[in-house]
């Protein structure tokens, strides 16, 4: 059976979009593993219910495997997760209001499960993370420079990228890569020519976007939630 | 124009002496400090203040960092949990010794250094922990120095000199969007980039004895690593002497690597 990976972030609370991603991916066929990328709470909304639901997931639900995104992140800075550190950042970028917003939309019995969330998992050869592999809230984007992609597909030491932070869809391939390295020292001249494998920076998208990438052939499709599939890369059948 | 730079040089006052005499021989009077003046030397005060004097500009070391804010460097720095203890002897150590005055010194030094070009930093722009050693994956390398912002990166940190040229690089890269249409191809060549490694003064690691640092000229952009001779045995005197671990003394005397090394070069302390 075709074995696809279905990647959602940026809820943001939103229980209504998570139900209507989960009616989707009954749909569609193959073995799906869902994945949600971070940033299941927000400012916005009261996040409690949806949060219930990803923690006791319905009988007939798809079991999501949930990591932490940005706004975890500040909510656990703020609640004295994080040591001495508070979500100053925040604080300054969008003032006291959001932060008491933030606090107040997510009861306080959900932080330490949010707080034993992991950073990222790797699957196969694939990083699946919220951010990038240096920080939880740098935003990877189709304008990123390819040689801090490749650092960062470099750190965790994957071939394939999945990033939620931008909220983007995109798929950006690193084809071929090469550089000349010659180091000097003591003992002498040094040369050495490093070649780079293709490697994937995948933006997954966010709230009712979310992707789907098929494990096997390597391809992604992005989706909108409750909208009917299509046909978006070339050489990926249609659902 | 030459100039001389120097790193690591860790608390080791005749080797100190034996570094600047040699640059002074050579009429440079330019010379820039890449930190960790201080940790598992007996001379943690002598020196601070000899570079004081002669106000060189500094950068904050990742011992100068820890000396002031704590242990910060996570176990991973260290190769053996005895390797551990003694660097957490030595912490104290010289925590206990460093006056109040070059506690406030260290604690002010700046992380980096920019003149025109040129970046220098302790162990790399990201972090003070962090080890860019001559073998560190070429295109990771770049990243550092690219995103810095500059186009000569002077580190130290590993105890090893060296000069490390990246060149004639490329990377292709291929998007795909939404719509196939979209699909677009293209190559970025990557910049000439050089990582300048000083070396250490004080605790060398490059399998010799002798100090080592760079001089760099700013005109011909020529870069020379420099060995200089020291009076080794009285340093390993005065470590006897001040009751700091003896293998601190045993491996600058036989220039044997023994030290705290990350195995993993690419790591960042997160602590």
């Amino acid at each position: 059976m075709i074995e696809r990976w279905a990647l959602v972030s940026g809820l943001k609370g939103d229980l209504d979009t998570y139900e209507l991603i989960q009616k989707d991916l009954k749909k569609t066929p193959g073995n799906i593993t869902l994945f949600v990328l971070g940033d299941m709470i927000g400012p916005e909304k009261n996040c409690n219910r949806l949060l219930h639901r990803l923690i006791n997931p319905k009988s007939n639900d798809l079991q999501p495997w949930c990591i932490y995104g940005w706004w975890e992140e500040q909510i656990l800075l703020e609640s004295g997760y994080r040591g001495d550190q508070r979500a100053e950042a925040l604080r300054i970028n969008k003032g006291e209001e959001v932060v008491k917003s933030l606090t107040n939309a997510v009861d306080k019995s959900f932080l330490d499960w949010i707080a034993a969330l992991q950073f990222g998992f790797v699957e196969l050869d694939c990083g699946l993370i919220h951010g990038s592999s240096k920080d939880v809230g740098e935003n990877l984007t189709l304008d990123t420079p390819p040689l801090t992609l490749l650092d960062r597909l470099t750190r965790l030491q994957v071939n394939r990228l999945f990033t939620a932070r931008s909220t983007q869809q995109f798929h950006l391939e690193l084809t071929e890569g090469i550089l000349n390295s010659e180091v000097h020292d003591l003992t002498g001249n040094h040369k050495k020519e490093q070649k780079v494998p293709q490697k994937a920076v995948i933006g997954v998208g966010a709230g009712k976007n979310y992707t789907l990438y098929d494990v096997g052939t390597d391809n992604t499709q992005f989706v909108q939630a409750g909208y009917k599939t299509e046909k978006r890369i070339k050489g990926f059948g249609r659902l | 124009m030459n100039q001389a730079v120097i790193s690591c040089l860790h608390a080791n006052l005749p080797a100190v002496e034996a570094v600047l005499k040699d640059i002074e021989l050579q009429g440079i009077t330019n010379i820039t400090c890449l930190g960790d003046l201080v940790g598992y030397g007996p001379q943690p005060n002598e020196v601070i203040e000899l570079i004081r004097d002669k106000e060189i500009p500094t950068c904050q070391g990742c011992w100068d960092e820890d000396v002031v804010d704590g242990l910060d460097a996570c176990d991973c720095s260290y190769p053996s949990q005895l390797a551990e203890k003694r660097g957490h002897f030595a912490h104290q150590w010289t925590t206990d010794k460093l006056t109040t005055e070059n506690k406030d010194y260290l604690a002010n030094l700046p992380y980096s250094i920019r003149k025109d070009k040129c970046l220098f930093v302790h162990g790399s722009p990201n972090s003070q922990h962090e080890y860019l050693l001559p073998d560190m994956d070429a295109f990771a390398a770049l990243e550092r120095v690219e995103n810095a912002r500059a186009e000569i990166l002077f580190c130290g940190h590993t105890h090893q000199p060296y000069i490390r040229e990246l060149a004639d690089g490329s990377i292709a890269v291929k998007i795909k969007n939404a719509v196939p249409k979209d699909t677009q191809e293209k190559e970025i060549q990557l910049p000439m980039r050089r990582i300048v490694n000083a070396g250490s003064v004080g605790e060398p690691r490059h399998g010799g004895t002798k100090a080592t640092y760079v001089v760099y000229n700013d005109v011909t952009n020529e870069v020379k690593i420099r060995e200089v001779e020291y009076d080794i045995e009285l340093t390993c005197k005065a470590i006897i002497d001040a009751g700091l671990p003896p293998i601190f003394a045993w491996r600058l005397k036989n220039g044997f690597e023994f030290a705290e090394q990350a195995e993993d070069a690419s790591h960042v302390c997160e602590r």
